[in-house]
């Protein structure tokens, strides 16, 4: 493979693979028909975008809703990885590696067989069609990712920082708040991104515990797939793109802040 | 004292979320063993997984199902593995290897059925194209690719996400690798593909088998992209779980649980493969 193959070929390639259908998401959106066999759309409107803006109110709570509940997932995530990873670095924990291995599970565990699994036992806790529900199931297939970010995060800053404000005569909690708190900022932050975006996208969980009073984006759109309504369906997609995407960079902008103020001064 | 109790405390919310994860699976487990004491279903049996293994149907969703995991982690596995190598053995900066992993990775399975049925389908992008070029002269001559018998849509849009996949698990440990004992490959003669075959490959197998599984278990399990890509029949296995447990005859319920049983079964088989795939080939570089 010659060098100049693959800057020339292959890499515009991904480079499109990638984007193009990013693209037709984006132009569909404005789509009002498109006559065989037409390569361009032959007429467009914003249709389909006042057809979602009709109701402002309904389309800002489904926003609402969304980022509350995914935001919650984070914020606990974090908080329950965060704990964890401390607890497997900093002292000595029988069971290590059951713990660790069964931190996995999600991945080897199909959504669908966990949620209806769980449904049953929501139903009788009442936290069936519920906002907590569903978080709580969102919150499991999160976990593992944070989880391992976390650990591999709170590893590689240590125990000796702590220790050493320890010996200077700060208390345990003051140790933690002052030292490795903000040391470990960059990786809550990529940690809380990767749980929101795992929790954004979730259908099925969503689904099976919200029980259709649990609205989502993902929950509102699938109906306008399924019934061929692209432009509406389109437009959904493109609020969910542009939302995941504004969450990430902040994150993660905010994160490369917070590593700026500590290593440089 | 006060110690020793302090990391099982910091542990506890992370131990209640597996136990409630376990929870779940074994109360779907004895549910498919139809005992369901709110249905007044109590006595245990294997009927519901011997009724379901003399359905045809049912035995072609299974297989339908295998196909379409197999051939997409398959096929995923390998090309990730081809690009990463061109990614790696090209010294490709982080931008790119950035793009190319985090966008499809973060974009949701249900907006990737969207623009695949935008793209694929018989009035889609392809078939605009085919017949502007000639090759067809009506929508109908476009092959049927999304919602077809082989599910080739549905593997066409798992392809889409799990390639990425692929090269996000593996990009790391193999640049790693081919920058040090690659590197000293080629330093006593090996050219670019040979160190790439005999070196950097075998060392990474560990971590490509370990994103190979996750994406097989993943795929096998996934319900939106069969539900929205995938033909009336046959069905995915968990589309035909659920269209199962919404039945509304709650006597079905151990159906589902039992072709759920199915699935758990699959996954469990394929980790002690995993396992015992590892133990043989002891590590490899970490």
């Amino acid at each position: 493979m010659s060098k100049k193959l693959y800057s020339r070929f292959l890499k515009p390639l991904f480079i499109i693979l990638i984007f193009f259908p990013l693209l037709t998401i984006f132009v569909w959106s404005f789509i009002e028909r498109w006559e065989w066999p037409s390569l361009v759309p032959t007429v467009f409107s914003n249709r389909a975008m006042n057809v979602i803006f009709r109701n402002k109110q309904d389309f800002f709570k489904l926003i609402g809703s969304g980022i509350l509940i995914s935001g919650m997932v984070a914020l606990l995530s974090v908080i329950t990885s965060t704990m964890a990873a401390r607890a497997f670095v900093f002292y000595e924990v029988k069971y290590k590696n059951l713990i660790n291995f069964l931190s996995l599970l999600p991945f080897m565990v199909p959504a669908t067989v966990f949620g209806m699994g769980i449904q049953s036992i929501f139903i009788k806790w009442g936290l069936n069609n519920s906002i907590l529900g569903v978080v709580i199931a969102h919150l499991i297939y999160s976990q593992p990712y944070a989880f391992q970010l976390m650990l591999a995060g709170t590893e590689s800053i240590g125990r000796t920082y702590e220790e050493l404000a320890r010996s200077l005569g700060a208390n345990a909690w003051q140790a933690f708040y002052k030292i490795s708190l903000p040391m470990l900022m960059p990786v809550i932050l990529a940690s809380a991104s990767m749980a929101f975006v795992v929790s954004f996208g979730q259908y099925f969980l969503t689904l099976i515990v919200g029980g259709g009073q649990v609205k989502t984006f993902a929950i509102v759109m699938v109906p306008y797939i399924q019934s061929g309504e692209r432009n509406i369906a389109a437009i959904y997609s493109l609020f969910f793109l542009i939302i995941l995407f504004i969450i990430n960079h902040l994150l993660n902008y905010v994160g490369k802040k917070v590593e700026e103020k500590i290593y440089k001064g | 004292m006060k110690k020793k109790f302090t990391p099982y405390l910091l542990l506890l919310p992370q131990i209640g979320l597996t136990l409630l994860l376990i929870t779940s699976l074994l109360t779907g487990i004895i549910q498919s063993f139809g005992v369901i004491p709110a249905f007044n279903l109590f006595k245990p049996s294997l009927k519901y997984y011997i009724e379901i293994f003399a359905r045809p149907d049912i035995i072609n969703s299974i297989f339908f199902s295998l196909k379409i995991t197999l051939i997409s982690s398959l096929l995923a596995t390998f090309i990730g593995l081809v690009i990463c190598g061109l990614l790696v053995s090209n010294k490709e900066k982080t931008p790119l290897v950035n793009i190319i992993t985090h966008i499809p990775i973060t974009v949701p399975h249900i907006v990737v059925a969207l623009f695949t049925v935008i793209i694929f389908s018989q009035n889609g992008v392809f078939a605009r194209l085919a017949y502007l070029l000639g090759f067809i002269s009506e929508q109908q001559e476009f092959p049927r690719l999304i919602y077809d018998q082989n599910g080739i849509g549905v593997i066409i849009s798992y392809l889409w996400k799990e390639i990425p996949f692929i090269i996000y698990f593996i990009h790391s440990l193999m640049s790693r690798v081919e920058g040090s004992l690659g590197e000293a490959a080629r330093d006593l003669g090996a050219n670019k593909f040979q160190s790439f075959i005999k070196v950097t490959l075998p060392l990474s197998s560990r971590v490509i088998i370990s994103g190979f599984l996750i994406i097989f278990i993943f795929t096998l399990g996934a319900y939106e992209l069969p539900l929205l890509l995938g033909a009336t029949i046959p069905k995915a296995l968990p589309v035909l779980a659920y269209q199962e447990y919404l039945h509304p005859d709650l006597r079905h319920r151990p159906y589902a649980m039992a072709l759920n049983g199915i699935i758990i079964l699959i996954s469990l088989i394929s980790s002690i493969i995993y396992y015992f795939l590892m133990k043989k080939r002891g590590g490899g570089y970490e």
